[in-house]
């Protein structure tokens, strides 16, 4: 899919801005605080209706105005899709073909966008949230039941901690209620256990062969998905569901006590495996950024295989923090078939060799100063 | 320069109702100093009055007027008495009442459990079920009609583990297609519910 273009009204340092993309690789170039990061986060939200950079959606609307407005039209095979995203105080509104959408999981999925960022280096070494946040965002471009599952899962969870702090402070002793809220959790956690479970496993085939490639083929990757529900591959939903209520029944007291749910997917994490060491522990920088580019790339892949689309790629000051050998393999992997964004000061020799026939877009003071077409 | 304080105090007013900011406060506000007299003196008495002469029915929960207490649904004994309909507000009576097709009693909740909110089962209509209940031995069916969120679920559920061992039948209204509508323009959500609720023919 492409995104043909885009038109931004008061969004963070842009008044008025109307952009026509090439189905390639779109550059734009700018100093410092210029909002070439503002310009890959709006196609970001177009995309998601939430920003990498803020929860808050307040941030996105340019100081001393009151609403903004994200507009874009998406091209697919043969279809092409006007999208538009309108912030205020009241909220933000989603349309879809000019019609207002009810649900935002109706909404995210029209656009799919792959982002990489400096903080996506992180992903392996990161906190585990991070690394859960990756999953939830990835998963829940490609399957709208996962993303009002992971949704429905934050908000039972929430209530159920609610409740035990009431229980610890001996507010209440009515354990019925929270029998109800396990039952709840139980149930959608478990698809989302199972859901994790199977995306990993197909991340990992995508991810191996990319991996080998840029390592040189020195090196093999293993994705292994760490959980406090202990369950082994190829388990199903409904054994899922008895070990994940044991659990919890057999964490009750302590539950109580701490005012928290202990267990549960709002716990787990990734591993990364390299040559059988966890290479958040073991592994080097640079294998750390093999790592990271490869799961990356492969998302590139799933997503294609998911939607029979290829999303758009945006890439945010991410060249020049690699080294020649995956800059190459970077530029070679989205050669020709993945639209893509790319931010930076200025571009690299290996940059300029590999991007065929990219449109630049100089930006200065939240302004196109200067667009070019090069050959 | 300001408002004259009897406008900025209207205008104040209209900001408190919900999804009304301050320029369509603005704009009501100077609509209304347009009005009739009598037109706005009807409507200040109607604002009044709807805080004043209404209160919650002693039995269902409903809102009645003062002077009908409890109120005309629970009044009426040509009622199907063995059915109770339970929703967590008067506009689902409503909603309900509309369809002509219902001739039960109803319960309404006002509100629905939520810990995170500061509402727990205690702090809605709910006890007074129980006691309703366990007073009128004839009802025999409790249909729980709370909106399909994860609190209105939760509540349902509840209610489910309290009344079941009562030996009192507990339903939940179908979620599904809506009727009439075209399965390709159905939300996928709503699809998947709908195939997860699947009923043989
Ligand atoms: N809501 C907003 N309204 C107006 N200006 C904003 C808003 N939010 C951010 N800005 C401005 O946008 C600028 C940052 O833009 P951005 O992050 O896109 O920079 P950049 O070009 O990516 O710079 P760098 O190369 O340092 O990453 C800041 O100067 C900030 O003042
Ligand atoms: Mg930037
Ligand atoms: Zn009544």
């Amino acid at each position: 899919m492409e995104l043909q273009s885009l038109r931004l009204v008061n969004y963070r340092n842009y008044t008025d801005l109307t952009l026509n993309f090439s189905d390639g690789v779109n550059v734009f170039l700018g100093e410092n605080a210029q909002g070439k990061t503002n310009l890959l986060e709006s196609i970001y939200v177009l995309a998601l209706a939430r920003s990498h950079r803020t929860s808050s959606d307040k941030d996105l609307i340019r100081w001393q105005e009151k609403e903004a407005t994200i507009s874009g039209r998406v091209k697919k095979n043969i279809s092409d899709t006007p999208l538009s995203l309108h912030f205020s105080n009241k909220g933000k509104k989603a349309r879809v073909n000019h019609l207002e959408q009810s649900k935002l999981s109706q909404y995210i999925g029209q656009l799919n966008v792959i982002l990489f960022a400096p903080e996506d280096l992180e992903l392996v070494k990161g906190a585990p949230s991070v690394r859960r946040r990756f999953i939830d965002m990835e998963f829940g471009q490609m399957n709208p039941l996962y993303l009002y599952n992971t949704t429905q899962y934050r908000r039972i969870l929430k209530e159920r901690n609610a409740y035990l702090k009431r229980l610890q402070m001996k507010q209440t002793t009515d354990t019925i209620f929270l029998d109800v809220l396990t039952e709840q959790l139980v149930d959608i956690g478990s698809q989302v256990l199972l859901a994790r479970q199977t995306f990993l496993e197909r991340l990992e085939v995508a991810a191996q062969p990319i991996h080998a490639e840029i390592s040189n083929k020195r090196e093999t990757l293993t994705l292994r998905y760490q959980t406090s529900i202990d369950f082994e591959k190829g388990t199903d939903l409904a054994t899922i569901k008895a070990v994940f209520e044991q659990t919890l029944k057999k964490q009750q007291t302590r539950e109580i006590m701490q005012g928290s749910t202990l267990v549960g997917p709002h716990r787990d994490d990734i591993q990364f495996i390299v040559n059988d060491n966890d290479v958040a522990v073991f592994g080097s920088q640079g294998q750390q950024r093999t790592t990271a580019l490869a799961i990356k790339l492969a998302e590139i892949d799933l997503m294609q295989q998911e939607t029979g689309e290829y999303p758009i790629l945006l890439l945010d000051d991410v060249l020049s923090e690699l080294d020649a050998n995956r800059q190459t393999h970077l530029l070679l992997a989205i050669q020709d078939k993945v639209q893509t964004f790319i931010t930076a000061p200025t571009l690299s020799d290996v940059a300029r060799q590999l991007i065929h026939a990219p449109k630049v877009f100089h930006v200065q003071q939240g302004e196109i100063v200067l667009e070019e077409q090069v050959e | 320069m300001d408002y004259p304080e009897p406008i900025a105090k209207l205008i104040d007013s209209y900001t408190k109702l919900p999804g009304i900011g301050s320029k369509t406060a603005t704009r009501l506000a100077f609509y209304t100093l347009g009005m009739d007299e009598k037109d706005v003196l009807d409507f200040s008495k109607s604002l009044v009055s709807a805080k004043k002469d209404l209160t919650f029915c002693s039995v269902c929960g409903n809102i009645t007027e003062n002077s009908i207490n409890p109120c005309v649904i629970c009044r009426d004994a040509t009622r199907d008495q063995s059915t109770v309909f339970v929703v967590e507000n008067s506009r689902d009576v409503m909603a309900m009442e509309n369809t002509r097709d219902y001739h039960g009693l109803y319960h309404i909740l006002n509100g629905v459990i939520s810990p995170s909110a500061g509402t727990g089962p205690e702090d809605i209509n709910l006890p007074s079920l129980i006691r309703r209940l366990s007073e009128h031995q004839e009802i025999d069916e409790v249909i729980v009609g709370t909106n399909v969120t994860a609190e209105g679920e939760a509540t349902a559920m509840y209610l489910a583990r309290l009344l079941k061992p009562a030996g009192i039948k507990v339903t939940r209204l179908a979620h599904g297609l809506a009727v009439g509508s075209d399965i390709d323009y159905a939300d996928q959500l709503t699809l998947i519910k709908a195939v997860q609720g699947r009923t043989e023919l």
